[in-house]
C-alpha cells in the first residue's frame, strides 16, 4: 500500500516558526497556495499561562529532551554525549512563541566583516553575498507587519533606515533605567531595545500586557508580537495557507533530474504522507534543517541533499549569552516585564582593531537568568541552608544583569551531523553537534562581560559578579550557518537568493543561510531575509535555472 | 491522593527539606508544604502541568506521557536510593536514622553528600540562562533526571516553596511573600490578562533618560 498523497501544491514550507510563517505570509499574499508542514502542535493562546514551573522547568513548551535529544562533543576525537544543545520550541510559531523578543537590526558592517577584519586564522570568515542596503527594505516590512516597539535613530551604530518604528518604545523598566544611568556615566550610546511587543494598540491587537511571565512563557493575551500571533493569522486570512501541525517531515525525495519531488511526513498517529509541490522551502531552524537534509540521501546526493560540496552542516554558530550581575540597594523588580523589557548598547559591536579580537556583540540589560522565584539565582548562592534562603530574601528584588551576545566565529570543523547511535522518539538519528569555541569567541566574551560590569558599576551596584563564558553551550537558542549562502558553489550550499546551488526548487529561509552569526539577536534578520527570499520566489515563480 | 513514598521516606524527605529551606524568623519548607508538592509530583503523571486557567491538570497522552512516566520513574529511584544512603550515613555517624538526628547532625550528613562541582555548574547556568532552560552539561539529556539526590531535593524544595500554589506547595503564597514577589492570586488572573506588574516599572521613559544623556553630553 502506498502512502496517501494530499493534493500537489505550489509551495511546501517545512516549519511554521519565525521564518516559515513569514515566508508563508508573503507567498500566500502573492497568490500562491502553500502547504505548511509543522512537526509540533498548533497551540492557541488559551493554552498558555503564568506558570513558571510548567514553562521554565517542566518542558511544557520546550522540547522534552527525552523525546528530542541531541548529542554534543567538542572535537571529532571525542565521544558525543547526549545533551539538549540549543533547544528551540517546536510548535506553530516556533521559537517566537515564548520569547520576549529583542529585535535589533544587524549593522552594515555585519554583511562585510571579512572585508573589514581580513583573514582570521582558524575561521572561515566571509562577507555575506548581500548587503545591508539590499536587506533594509525587508527589515522595514517586518518591523511594520510584525509590530516592533523601538526608537528610530537612538542606536548610533544602526545603518540607515527608510522608516521609523511602528510603535514607540515600551515603558521603562527599572533595570533599563539603571542601564541608562550606567551608560550615561560612561559616555556610551544606549537605546531602548527594539521589542516584539506593542507599546500601543496596533493592527487590531491591543497593547502588550506587562506581566512577570513573559520570557520562556507563552502569551495568554495574544498581545505580543510572534509568528503565531501575526504571520500565521495573516497567511490564514488569504485562504491559501494549509497549515498542518503534528506533521513531522522525515525526508525530501528527489526525482531523476535532481529536483525535489516530495516531502515525506508522518502524523502523530504514525501515518505517512507524501506531499508534492513545485517549490520546497525549509524553515526548520538551522540545526533541524541541516538534519533533515542529511537524512535525505539519494543516489544523486549520497551525502545529504544539495551537499555535493560537503559544506552542509559546517560553520554552525550559536552565539553565547552571558552576563555581569549587579546587586543594588534600591529595588529593581527585574521580573517586571519578565526581565527582558530592556535597554541596549552597540558601543562595542562593530570591529575595533585595538581591542585585540575581531568584531563584537550586543549588550543589553535583563533580569538574572529567568528572574522568577524558582529560577532566579546568584553565582555564589549555596545550594541549600539558611544562607541560600537569606540571599533569596535580600537580593531577589535587588539584582539585575547586564548581558551580552558573543559573536562566535564560523569554523569549518564546527558542524551539525547525524549521530551514529542516538535516535529520537520517532526512531530518526538525532543531530550531533561538534563545536569548539575559537579563541576570538572567548576573548570577546571576556571583554564584553567586563564592559557589562562597567555599566553596573557606573550605575551604582554595590556588588558585581562576572560570569565569563568559557564554552559555547547553545544557551541563546540562536542557530545559524549550516547552509551558507554565497556566490561560490564550492564553499556555500545556497546562492544569494537562498536557493540551493545544486537543487533548483529548494530554498532555505531560517538562520542556516547566514554566513556569519553577527553579534546581535538574529530573528529580525531571519524574518527579513525570509521575506526577501519569498518575494524572490514569487517574482520568479520558482522557475528552473537557466 | 495516592502517594509514592512510604511514611518513613516521607518523613525523611520532609526533615531534609526543613534543612534546605529552614524555618528562621520567616517560614520555611515545612510551613510552605514543600513535601506535599513533591508527593503530588511523584505520585504519577496526573499533576505535571496545571491547566493554564487553573481549572485542573492536563491529561498527558502519547509520547509525552511516555516521557513523563520515564522521568518520574528515574526521579523516584534517585530518591529511594538517596534516602537509604542518608540513613546509612546517619547510622554510621550517629547510630540513628536521619529523621531522628538533631538539626546540626542532619546538616553534617547533608554536607557530606554535597557535590560542589555540580552546585557550581547549576549556579552558573541558572545565573545566566535567560534563553534556553537551565541545562548545564552534566553528561545527560536533562538536568532534572541527571541530578544527584541532594541537588534534586534542593531543586524540588525550591520548587515546592516558590511554584504556583496549585502544585501543592507555596502554601498561602508564603514563598512569594518571603522574597517580595507579587505573584498572581491565581493562574486565572494571568490567563485572563488581568495580571500586570506595570506599577513596578520606573517613572519616566526611555526618551527622558536619553534626553538627560544628550543634555549632559552638550554641557
Ligand atoms: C526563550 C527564547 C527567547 C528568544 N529570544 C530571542 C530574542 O529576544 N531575539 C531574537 O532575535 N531571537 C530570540 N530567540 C530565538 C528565536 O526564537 C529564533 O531565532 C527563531 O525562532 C528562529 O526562527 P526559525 O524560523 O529559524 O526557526 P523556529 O522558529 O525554531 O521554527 C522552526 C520550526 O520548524 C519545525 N520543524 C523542525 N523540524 C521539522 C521537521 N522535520 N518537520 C516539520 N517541522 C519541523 C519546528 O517544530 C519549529 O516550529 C529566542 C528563543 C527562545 C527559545
Amino acid at each position: 500500500m502506498s502512502a496517501p498523497k494530499p493534493d500537489r501544491t505550489d509551495v511546501c514550507i517545512i516549519g511554521a516558526g519565525a521564518s516559515g510563517a513569514a515566508a508563508a505570509k508573503v507567498l500566500t499574499e502573492r497568490g500562491f497556495s502553500v502547504v505548511a508542514l509543522e512537526r509540533g502542535p498548533w497551540r492557541t493562546k488559551e493554552t498558555f499561562g503564568g506558570d513558571e514551573l510548567a514553562n521554565v522547568n517542566r518542558y511544557n513548551l520546550w522540547p522534552d529532551p527525552l523525546l528530542n535529544p541531541r548529542t554534543y562533543r567538542e572535537g571529532a576525537d571525542q565521544e558525543p554525549v547526549v545533551q539538549m544543545f540549543c533547544p528551540v520550541p517546536q510548535m506553530v510559531g516556533g521559537g517566537t512563541v515564548h520569547w520576549q523578543g529583542w529585535l535589533p537590526r544587524f549593522t552594515p558592517e555585519d554583511f562585510r566583516l571579512h572585508s573589514v577584519v581580513g583573514d582570521l586564522e582558524g575561521t572561515s570568515l566571509v562577507d555575506w553575498p548581500i548587503t545591508y542596503d539590499e536587506l533594509e527594505p525587508y527589515y522595514t516590512k517586518v518591523e511594520w507587519a510584525f509590530g516592533v516597539s523601538g526608537l528610530a535613530g537612538a542606536n548610533a551604530y544602526e545603518g540607515p533606515r527608510s522608516k521609523g518604528y511602528p510603535c514607540p518604545p515600551l515603558p521603562l523598566s527599572r533595570y533599563a533605567q539603571k542601564f541608562h544611568q550606567g551608560t550615561r556615566a560612561l559616555g556610551w550610546n544606549a537605546f531602548p531595545t527594539p521589542q516584539a511587543a506593542l507599546s500601543r494598540p496596533y493592527n487590531g491587537r491591543p497593547a502588550t500586557v506587562i506581566s512577570a511571565f513573559a520570557q520562556q512563557h507563552g502569551d495568554p493575551t495574544g498581545t505580543r508580537s510572534s509568528a503565531l500571533n501575526v504571520f500565521v493569522p495573516d497567511a490564514l486570512a488569504t485562504g491559501r495557507y494549509d497549515l498542518r501541525p503534528e506533521s513531522y517531515v522525515r525526508e525530501l525525495t528527489v526525482d531523476a533530474s535532481g529536483r525535489i519531488s516530495a516531502a515525506v511526513y508522518q502524523n502523530e498517529a504514525g501515518e505517512t504522507f507524501v506531499q508534492e509541490a513545485d517549490v520546497f522551502v525549509l524553515a526548520c531552524g538551522a540545526v533541524e534543517t541541516a538534519r533533515l537534509m542529511l537524512l535525505s540521501t539519494s543516489a544523486r546526493f549520497p551525502h545529504g541533499l544539495a551537499n555535493g560540496s560537503d559544506m552542509l552542516g559546517r560553520n554552525v554558530t550559536f552565539h553565547e549569552y552571558s552576563s555581569a550581575i549587579g546587586l543594588f540597594d534600591d529595588p529593581i523588580y527585574a521580573w517586571a516585564g519578565g526581565g527582558y523589557v530592556s535597554a541596549s548598547s552597540m558601543q562595542f559591536y562593530n570591529h575595533d582593531e585595538s581591542r585585540g579580537f575581531a568584531s563584537g556583540g550586543h549588550i543589553a540589560c535583563a533580569g538574572v537568568g529567568i528572574p522568577l522565584p524558582i529560577n532566579w539565582g546568584l553565582p555564589d548562592r549555596p545550594l541549600w541552608g539558611p544562607e541560600a534562603k537569606s540571599m533569596d530574601e535580600q537580593f531577589f528584588n535587588h539584582s539585575m544583569a547586564v548581558s551580552m551576545v558573543v559573536h562566535d566565529m564560523p569554523q569549518l570543523s564546527n558542524r551539525v551531523e547525524l549521530d551514529q547511535d542516538v535516535v529520537d522518539a520517532w526512531e530518526l538519528p538525532v543531530a550531533r553537534i561538534t563545536l569548539k569555541p575559537h579563541q576570538n569567541d572567548l576573548a570577546m566574551g571576556r571583554f564584553l562581560v567586563d564592559r557589562d560590569a562597567d555599566i553596573l558599576q557606573a550605575a551604582g551596584a554595590q556588588k558585581i559578579y562576572k560570569v565569563y563564558p568559557d564554552k559555547v553551550t547553545g544557551n541563546c537558542s540562536h542557530q545559524h550557518g549550516t547552509a551558507r549562502m554565497g556566490d561560490d558553489p564550492g564553499t556555500s550550499v545556497l546562492d544569494r537568493n537562498c536557493r540551493a546551488h545544486e537543487v533548483d526548487n529548494l530554498f532555505i529561509v531560517d538562520g542556516a543561510p547566514f554566513p556569519t552569526a553577527t553579534g546581535a539577536n538574529p530573528t529580525l534578520t531571519i524574518m527579513a531575509n525570509a521575506w526577501r527570499v519569498a518575494e524572490h520566489i514569487a517574482d520568479t515563480r520558482g522557475q528552473k535555472r537557466g | 491522593m495516592s502517594t509514592f513514598f512510604d511514611p518513613h521516606q516521607h518523613d525523611t524527605l520532609a526533615a531534609a527539606m526543613a534543612r534546605i529551606i529552614p524555618t528562621t524568623d520567616t517560614p520555611g519548607a515545612t510551613e510552605a508544604g514543600a513535601i506535599d508538592f513533591l508527593e503530588s509530583y511523584l505520585a504519577g503523571i496526573d499533576r505535571i502541568y496545571a491547566k493554564p486557567d487553573g481549572s485542573g491538570f492536563e491529561a498527558l497522552t502519547g509520547r509525552r506521557a511516555d516521557a513523563w512516566r520515564r522521568r518520574v520513574e528515574i526521579l523516584r529511584s534517585t530518591y529511594v536510593e538517596g534516602i537509604v544512603d542518608l540513613d546509612r550515613r546517619s547510622a554510621d555517624a550517629y547510630g540513628a536514622a536521619f529523621v531522628d538526628l538533631d538539626a546540626k547532625q542532619q546538616d553534617r550528613v547533608l554536607t557530606a553528600i554535597e557535590r560542589p562541582g555540580e552546585s557550581t555548574a547549576l549556579n552558573t547556568a541558572q545565573s545566566v540562562s535567560g534563553y534556553a532552560p537551565v541545562e548545564p552539561a552534566l553528561q545527560q539529556a536533562s538536568v532534572e533526571i541527571s541530578l544527584s539526590f541532594l541537588a534534586l531535593l534542593a531543586l524540588h524544595t525550591r520548587q515546592g516553596f516558590y511554584a504556583d500554589p496549585i502544585y501543592g506547595g507555596n502554601r498561602d503564597r508564603m514563598g512569594w511573600k518571603a522574597i517580595g514577589f507579587p505573584g498572581p492570586s491565581s493562574l486565572a488572573e494571568v490567563h485572563t490578562g488581568r495580571y500586570t506588574v506595570i506599577e513596578y516599572f520606573a517613572d519616566g521613559s526611555h526618551e527622558q533618560e536619553m534626553e538627560v544623556t544628550r543634555e549632559r553630553a552638550k554641557a
